[in-house]
């Protein structure tokens, strides 16, 4: 008897996937069946090119279609496509992005942007379309770790152009400031040009915009927050405990403001020395781990405290593209893919996709 | 998740005047405009420092009425009075507690 296309199907249901817990029949994930003879062809379209476990449920649909009797062979195409977490109705300020998301952190200092460059550029290096909107209005940083020098062009339609670099579109208002300048302004001016990093700013196609906040629980957070739905939050700490009580504050602000905390990053984890390979935690080590434990929030992964992390941010390479191999790129490719998951997550079960309908 | 704030799924009038709430878990609030407008929480109409609300009955007219409602992110909206009156953020969980139908203030947390 030949195999048809529900034998195909109802095979795949024994392929879970681990972080949406349902199989990828019912979540719509197999598509393009097509079968000659023995051999069948297929597609899997997941949530995101990041997926931490793509390569895991392949080898599991490619394993349970060839225990099927009468297959000689399978051929699976692995694509994606990123799911909104918003509503596009939501979002009118940024109708072309489908996930915000801010990076942030209670106290200054603990690598924010260190770690927003380097995933986003980790995101972008599977196929996603990622923006990185530096929101640090008073420290601009992510200009000089991402080595860009020039200044933003405003298009014909008055949008500002964000520049492009390593495969991201990248926004930052030190494009706009001398290096010697300093920002000196009040709460108004701030939530004016958040609104215009966000509705101003030809961002584009995006499938992730990755928002680099100030430190603290302030005036651009605040505006941030409401200016649209946000995706959700990444909080950044060092393991030490002065930094960990801090960073539960902006937690704490981002509940009150009803963005989800999408998960807490441990920057700074441990110094491993390049010349002995003793391990040594010099800010203490899985602090972070244990506080999103006890929060009950998902952990991203902890980034090693390394001299080549630094050396590249200051040079302008960072380290996912200067040296992809190195374990502090592993690093951060992990937490991206964490990341990358955990908004999946967000936007499949539709916990944020509750529409509040305002008719007025 | 007890701290979860409460989600509003549908805003709208009631009439011209009053405005409905409907909640995610079915519960369903009538506004009276002015009764809301008293509820601003805005620095101009609660003192920042004291609490002490700043608002008396004399300076809102008695035909007061909304204008327009705006979503504010995730968590909160923003209503536009005929008063003029346009600053106040109305978080879900402040809009759910000053509810003034008749459950209890346990059901309204």
């Amino acid at each position: 008897m030949a195999v048809t296309e529900a034998d195909i199907r109802n095979a795949l249901k024994a392929v879970q996937d681990p972080d949406l817990h349902r199989d990828i029949v019912s979540l719509g994930f197999v598509q393009d069946v097509t079968i000659q003879g023995g051999r069948v062809a297929f597609k899997i379209e997941l949530t995101t090119p990041a997926c931490p476990v793509r390569d895991q449920m392949r080898d599991q649909a490619a394993q349970v279609v060839r225990a099927i009797p009468g297959i000689t062979q399978v051929d699976i195409q692995m694509t994606s496509q990123v799911r909104p977490s918003i509503l596009q109705a939501d979002r009118p300020l940024t109708p072309t992005v489908k996930n915000i998301v801010a990076i942030a952190s209670g106290k200054g200092g603990v690598g924010k942007s260190t770690v927003s460059a380097n995933v986003a550029l980790a995101l972008a290096k599977t196929g996603a379309r990622v923006g990185l909107l530096d929101a640090d209005v008073y420290g601009p940083s992510i200009p000089t770790i991402l080595g860009i020098t020039g200044s933003a062009q405003i298009s014909a339609n008055q949008q500002i152009v964000p520049i492009e670099r390593h495969g991201l579109r990248v926004m930052s208002m030190g494009f706009f400031m001398k290096p010697d300048e300093a920002v000196v302004w009040r709460g108004p001016m701030l939530h004016k040009t958040v609104q215009q990093f966000l509705g101003g700013v030809q961002w584009g196609e995006l499938d992730y915009l990755l928002a680099d906040l100030p430190p603290g629980t302030g005036d651009v957070q605040l505006s941030l927050c409401q200016a649209i739905p946000l995706t959700g939050a990444v909080i950044v700490s060092t393991p030490q405990d002065v930094a960990l009580n801090v960073a539960q504050k902006a937690i704490t602000m981002f509940k009150k403001l009803n963005a989800p905390i999408l998960g807490i990053v441990e920057n700074m984890s441990a110094y491993v020395c390049p010349h002995c390979g003793t391990r040594e935690e010099i800010f203490g080590s899985g602090g972070a781990r244990t506080i999103a434990q006890r929060l009950n929030l998902p952990f991203l992964g902890e980034i090693p405290l390394a001299t080549p992390i630094r050396e590249t941010s200051d040079a302008g390479q960072p380290i996912v593209i200067s040296q992809p191999d190195s374990p502090s790129a592993r690093a951060f490719t992990a937490v991206a893919e964490q990341l990358a998951a955990q908004i999946s997550i967000r936007a499949m079960t539709g916990e944020l996709g509750t529409e509040i309908k305002v008719t007025f | 998740m007890p701290d979860e704030m409460p989600t509003p799924v549908e805003i709208g009038r009631a009439n011209l005047f009053d405005i409905k709430v409907k909640w995610q878990d079915g519960h369903e609030g009538i506004y009276p405009a002015r009764y809301l407008r008293f509820q601003c929480p805005c620095a101009g109409c609660v003192d920042e420092v004291t609490g002490q609300r700043r608002l008396t009955a004399s300076m809102v007219p008695q035909d007061i009425k909304p204008l327009g409602i705006q979503l504010v992110g995730r968590y909160a909206i923003t209503i536009e009075w005929s008063d003029g009156h346009r600053t106040g953020i109305y978080p879900f969980d402040l809009l759910r507690k000053v509810c003034p139908c008749c459950c209890t203030s346990r059901t309204k947390q």
